[in-house]
């Protein structure tokens, strides 16, 4: 047998196995602490501190489940939130991050390790990412083999798509999801190899918690049930898939059920339904089966097939009927906005407004993806080579999440992992392909090409070879090799174009395929690494530069290059918390609501929750309407504080000018009579300068904003730098509402409600009585209306 | 006019005790200088008093306080004019009259008859100033006002006495003019000049409850103050020693809170940047704080609960050896997230190492360490309402002594558990109340520690590595499987 390159061969096996397990190990180590150090970067740049929106309620959550513990953060009913109504926390939320969190200060503090639960709230997500890197290795090496797992492991350890959602202090249920579904997914995919209950099992429990840590759970909910359903109509209906999906729905079902937050939901709402009609499914053919291998007569299976497909049916409308009659709920309107994309604009603004539910730029594939990206079809098609179980998992798993991945810029997330899974398996055969020292025969080809002896002599040649190792150690593994090996023949071929002509020739004789030389497999090896090498240099920069800002601290650069941090919003929080009274209600739009919660400490009325959309639409009201209108909307809800967000001095585009159509939008929706959206706009146009039309002049999130802001200007034209436009010098007055606080940058200005005036005048006219202007005839009238509104 | 109320009753009580026998006085005071210093939290108040025997043998002075100005003092000592050190006090109490509170200096040496000394009573008064009005606008300067008695107490006759009461700005907006003090007067009752305000001279005083019934009387002055009023309501100081680190961390948690006018109408960033571009800071809205840290400082750290503050700037020095002076400190100039106007509260913790060998020292005789910890770092011109340092001691440390450079309000002992501790460490925690820029100094703590307390961690930490490798090392080895292969 030629090779390329000379191996050693006075090895002996357990040498090799043992090192080849060592290599895997210290790799998973390696690998485990790249994916914690890259998600460093937000505490290097910045420093441990919690990031953006929701990781704010998370830890204000968890913060109450370290310091009370479990039994009152179940049963904690936060008065604060959604002020006057409340929110039932422990009744509304997924505990699986909390608790996970809280467990894990318990056990440092039982170890006397006293640290900071915040310092471990920031540091759980690069923990999990490294666990997730292990279980998707555990995942691929079910695939392929253990190069696979580790090309894959490696791959998702630094991959953008995952960071972009799991850097330090990012902790949000992402942060633990990921992990949960990959691990289920393997305990899946291992239950089914196996036929194992105790993997259905080990997979009924991981979901639990993934039910139990996120919403998206209803992504495992339907994939398993769609793998098994995908399976039975292949014919590949086995004991084993009886046995597996069994177990799992059965004990994952009822499991998830103990989770306050979902409840009923997995027997009454249609996105479970699948589940349960796969179930019953299942049972049917089950029996079909058993029944057939007592029964032999022809005309009885016949009959037998009729009854399957009536129960079937009956099943089928028996849901359909049940959620007819409303007992099963219908799809929810975000399950909707998954196939119409323009469903949730035009019915829930809400969902719509939040910019992670846009459709995905497709440049941000390759942002988040890079090259996983092009290796992503090639590694579907070798699952389609296989094709045994688990590969047709990972075929629908492909499908489906990319359909999703492009529907929503959210759901790349549970792209990422497929990718990386499919990228690994075709990347290590290709690298199988390239690194097998043997080469083909070209000789005698007639006589030894045809027959297996090459095949598994190559497999015993290649349990030398560090880099494919412990194949061949087991019959199983070397009936991996085995398939897949023509697979690198494959990507071989599409290789050889380029690097040589040795296997074009070779194409002559299709049994025997190879590559010959050490110089093809060189240029291939090399541009390989080349491609790994950028790979790694595009992760670590867009994870620097894109994914590891905090949102609460923003910074710049200084002239002279230093860091310059802009800290508006904890200035600004920090004054709300230690200057006003522990009961002021502070208005603000609902994107704020968790940050105010979790740092200023005062009630809010709206957050980032949006289960109230009336809630949330009056405060848009209150936000869009004149002073007049809007004074008594604050005073009923007892707002001490209003609280807006203006970039227009240093350019920070994210500010409530921006947001403010969604906003009107969404006040629109409930009061369509006293708010609509054109008046906003001068012919065509959103305009903040004097050319804004009358409404948004007059507007209280206008007046807010720039209040007093050209005078800041002196006597040069004020300009707003995130707009581009010139506001007019004589800037809007306030006559309901007090300035209270700007913090340094004027991001964050905070207005105190006036209360009313002690001589019971209205305040408009107290307002202009204290400025010494005459009274106008004409202002009772108004005055009347206002009060009465 | 609400302290005046306050008094009244006192007053009631002393008009009907017994008076002064006069006869049997052991001194008189030639003449008694009163001088007050206006601040903002702290008025720092020096008298001087010339005593002259009448009687052999004196080895005691008695000086009078009254009460309120004892209630407001929080600081004092006595010295012999021109010397440094300081004279043994003794507080007896109220007097039997109660006129007053009492304090008995030791004199350094007995006094024959007609024998002389200058004494100087140096008083640091906290909490005595208030804002008035009490709210002022962000552009408004800040009025303070101040009320004392206008005759300087003493338990014995007094020949001439005088008060200066100097405001550090001439703008004084008003001051109290004495009423039926003519008895007592040659030229001039009261006298401006500059930012200082001389009542006096008066000339024979003799006090008694008679004479405070008819003659006492507050005087207040009202004046500008340029600096903002700091009022420290809880200090928070734990330091902890670290023999394997050799290192000393100092953690001060802190509630500050400006005690000046509390602000009318609303803060206004465009004022107030439109003030600094003109560089007319008002000057008391507090925007940075100045402190001075021990040289050698590292790992200095500036956080309040919604985490770092990037507004700082250390400059550091380096460390010197412990016993030698320090001839500069390392600076660190905070900046709180928000300028504290009047009346806003502030809460942060500041926290930094020094080397552990600046501070202690080691008696290999005996095996004593000594460590000393700063009560506090100055806060320049704040007062501090409550103060409590918590000196964590190495794990194991034993003979636990420790020395406070001023009574403290309480001390206990407790443990302090933290990074993988057994048994946890022993912690003494003081409690001190009202301290002033007079307060500085140190904590002296002495302990032991034996070698085996050292090595209690290093011991631990490998007993349980070692448990959790033996474990995994069994665990592998046991095969729990039904069904062999």
């Amino acid at each position: 047998m030629p090779a390329a390159y000379p191996l050693p061969t006075d090895l002996s096996p357990t040498t090799v196995a043992n090192t080849a397990s060592l290599l895997r190990i210290i790799a998973l180590a390696l690998i485990s602490s790249a994916a914690i150090a890259s998600r460093l970067f937000a505490v290097i740049n910045f420093e441990s501190i919690i990031h953006e929106f929701d990781p704010w309620f998370n830890y204000r959550a968890t913060r109450v489940l370290a310091s009370k513990g479990f039994y009152e953060f179940w049963n904690w009913f936060d008065p604060t939130a959604w002020y006057p109504l409340g929110r039932v926390v422990g009744g509304t939320i997924y505990p699986g991050l909390m608790a996970t969190s809280g467990v894990i200060y318990n056990i440092l503090h039982a170890l006397n390790l006293p640290v900071d639960i915040r310092n471990i709230c920031v540091l759980l997500a690069p923990g999990f990412s490294a666990f997730t890197a292990w279980a998707t290795y555990m995942f691929t090496k079910e695939m392929k083999d253990e190069s696979a797992g580790l090309l894959a492991a490696a791959f998702i350890g630094i991959v953008p798509g995952y960071i972009s959602r799991s850097v330090a202090g990012s902790y949000d249920n992402e942060a633990i999801a990921i992990f949960l579904l990959m691990f289920t997914f393997f305990a899946w995919i291992k239950a089914l190899k196996q036929g194992s209950a105790f993997w259905g099992t080990i997979a009924a429990v991981f979901y639990f918690y993934m039910v139990a840590a996120w919403g998206g759970y209803a992504f495992i909910t339907n994939m398993i049930p769609l793998h098994v359903l995908v399976l039975m109509l292949m014919g590949r209906f086995t004991s084993r898939l009886y046995v597996a999906y069994s177990s799992w729905y059965a004990i994952g079902t009822l499991a998830s059920m103990q989770v306050p937050f979902v409840g009923f939901q997995p027997v009454r709402t249609s996105e479970h339904m699948a589940a349960l009609g796969v179930f019953g499914l299942l049972q049917i053919v089950a029996f079909g089966q058993l029944v057939r291998a007592h029964v032999s007569s022809k005309q009885f299976q016949g009959l037998l097939f009729a009854a399957v497909v009536f129960t079937g049916a009956i099943g089928f409308f028996g849901i359909v009927g049940l959620t007819y009659k409303g007992w099963i709920a219908p799809w929810t309107g975000r399950f909707y906005s998954l196939w119409d994309t323009g469903y949730a604009k035009k019915y829930i603004p809400i969902i719509a407004s939040v910019s992670e539910h846009q459709p995905t730029a497709w440049p941000s594939f390759f942002m988040d993806l890079h090259f996983l990206i092009f290796l992503f079809p090639a590694g579907v098609v070798m699952c389609f080579r296989t094709l045994r179980d688990e590969h047709i998992f990972v075929i629908i798993y492909a499908v489906v999440a990319s359909y999703f991945a492009g529907v929503m810029v959210r759901l790349m997330l549970t792209l990422t992992p497929v990718v990386c899974v499919s990228a690994a398996v075709a990347l290590s055969s290709l690298m199988d392909a390239y690194l097998d020292p043997t080469e083909p025969e070209v000789e005698d080809e007639k006589k030894e090409s045809s027959t297996p002896a090459s095949v598994v002599a190559k497999s015993s040649t290649s349990t030398t070879t560090p880099a494919t190792p412990a194949t061949g150690k087991k019959s199983k593994k070397s009936k991996d090799k085995e398939t897949s090996a023509p697979a690198g023949g494959v990507l071989g071929e599409l290789v050889s174009n380029v690097a040589s002509s040795a296997v074009a020739a070779n194409s002559a004789a299709p049994t025997q395929k190879g590559i010959f030389g050490l110089d093809t497999r060189v240029v291939v090896l090399l541009n390989t690494i080349g491609m790994l090498l950028f790979f790694v240099v595009h992760c670590t920069w867009v994870t620097s530069n894109a994914y590891s800002s905090p949102s609460v601290v923003l910074s710049s650069t200084n002239s002279d290059g230093s860091q310059h941090i802009i800290d508006d919003f904890r200035e600004a929080y920090y004054w709300l918390r230690q200057n006003t009274a522990e009961d002021a209600v502070v208005m603000s739009w609902w994107d704020y609501g968790y940050q105010i919660a979790g740092m200023a400490d005062r009630p809010t009325l709206v957050d980032n929750n949006t289960w109230n959309n009336t809630h949330i639409a009056t405060v848009g009201k209150a936000m869009s309407s004149p002073e007049e209108i809007a004074y008594p909307i604050l005073r009923k809800h007892d707002v001490s504080y209003v609280l807006v967000i203006f970039g227009g001095l240093i350019g920070y585009s994210g500010d409530d000018i921006n947001k403010f159509l969604w906003m009107v939008r969404i006040a629109q929706g409930v009061w369509p009579d006293e708010i609509q959206e054109p008046n906003y706009f001068n012919r065509g146009e959103y305009r903040v300068d004097s050319e804004a039309s009358p409404a948004m002049r007059d507007c209280l999130m206008y007046k807010m904003s720039y209040y007093r802001f050209a005078e800041l200007f002196g006597s040069q034209q004020a300009v707003d730098r995130v707009r581009g436009q010139q506001v007019p010098a004589q800037g809007p007055t306030l006559d309901y509402l007090d300035e209270a606080f700007t913090s340094e940058n004027w991001i964050v200005r905070i207005y105190e409600v006036k209360k009313d005036d002690v001589l019971g005048r209205d305040l408009k006219i107290a307002n202009a009585f204290d400025q010494g202007k005459k009274r106008k005839r004409t202002k009772p009238t108004s005055r009347r209306k206002a009060i009465s509104a | 006019m609400i302290r005046r109320w306050r008094t009244l009753p006192l007053l009631l009580v002393g008009a009907l005790a017994p008076t002064f026998s006069l006869a049997s006085l052991p001194f008189e005071n030639t003449a008694i200088v009163r001088s007050i210093e206006l601040g903002g939290s702290l008025v720092h108040v020096s008298t001087t008093y010339a005593v002259k025997a009448l009687q052999p043998g004196q080895t005691t002075y008695q000086i009078m306080l009254s009460k309120a100005e004892r209630a407001k003092t929080s600081w004092f000592d006595v010295k012999v004019k021109g010397q440094t050190v300081p004279l043994e006090v003794a507080e007896l109490g109220e007097d039997e009259s109660s006129i007053g509170h009492l304090l008995s200096v030791s004199l350094p040496k007995e006094l024959a008859v007609n024998g002389t000394l200058n004494l100087v009573l140096e008083t640091v008064q906290t909490h005595a100033t208030h804002p008035y009005p009490e709210r002022a606008t962000q552009k408004e300067p800040q009025l303070l006002k101040y009320e004392a008695d206008l005759f300087i107490t003493s338990p014995y006759a007094t020949l001439v006495q005088r008060t200066k009461v100097r405001s550090s700005s001439p703008n004084v907006v008003s001051y109290t003019t004495p009423h039926d003090v003519d008895s007592f007067v040659k030229d001039g009752s009261v006298t401006k000049s500059g930012a200082t305000i001389t009542y006096g001279p008066y000339y024979n005083i003799q006090m008694d409850a008679v004479f405070i019934a008819k003659y006492q009387q507050p005087i207040s002055v009202h004046y500008n103050f340029d600096h903002a009023v700091l009022e420290v309501k809880t200090l928070r100081r734990t330091a902890e020693i670290s023999h394997w680190g050799s290192n000393l961390n100092i953690e001060d948690d802190i509630y500050l809170r400006n005690a000046g006018p509390t602000l009318k109408g609303h803060f206004s960033r465009l004022e107030h940047q439109s003030q600094s571009y003109f560089r007319k800071f008002s000057s008391h809205i507090l925007s940075d704080l100045t402190l001075h840290l021990p040289p050698g400082v590292t790992n200095a750290y500036y956080y309040d609960q919604n985490g770092n503050v990037s507004t700082s700037h250390l400059r550091k020095t380096p460390s010197v050896a412990k016993g030698s002076k320090a001839s500069q400190y390392s600076v660190l100039e905070l900046k709180p997230r928000y300028p504290v106007l009047g009346g806003w509260n502030y809460s942060y913790t500041i926290g930094f190492d020094t080397p552990l060998e600046d501070s202690v020292s080691y008696d290999a005789n005996n095996g004593i360490y000594n460590i000393g910890i700063p009560v506090m770092t100055l806060i320049p011109g704040a007062v501090v309402d409550d103060a409590e340092v918590k000196i964590i001691l190495p794990e194991g440390a034993t003979n636990v002594e420790f020395i406070s450079p001023f009574p403290e309000l309480s001390s206990t002992m407790s443990t302090h558990i933290t990074y993988l501790d057994t048994t946890g460490r022993p912690a003494v925690i003081l409690a001190y109340k009202d301290l002033t820029d007079k307060h500085t100094g140190m904590i002296y703590v002495s302990y032991q520690v034996p070698f085996s307390a050292h090595l209690k961690k290093p011991l631990s930490v490998s007993a349980a590595f070692f448990s959790v490798f033996a474990f995994a090392f069994m665990a592998r080895r046991v095969d729990l499987r039904l069904h062999k292969k």
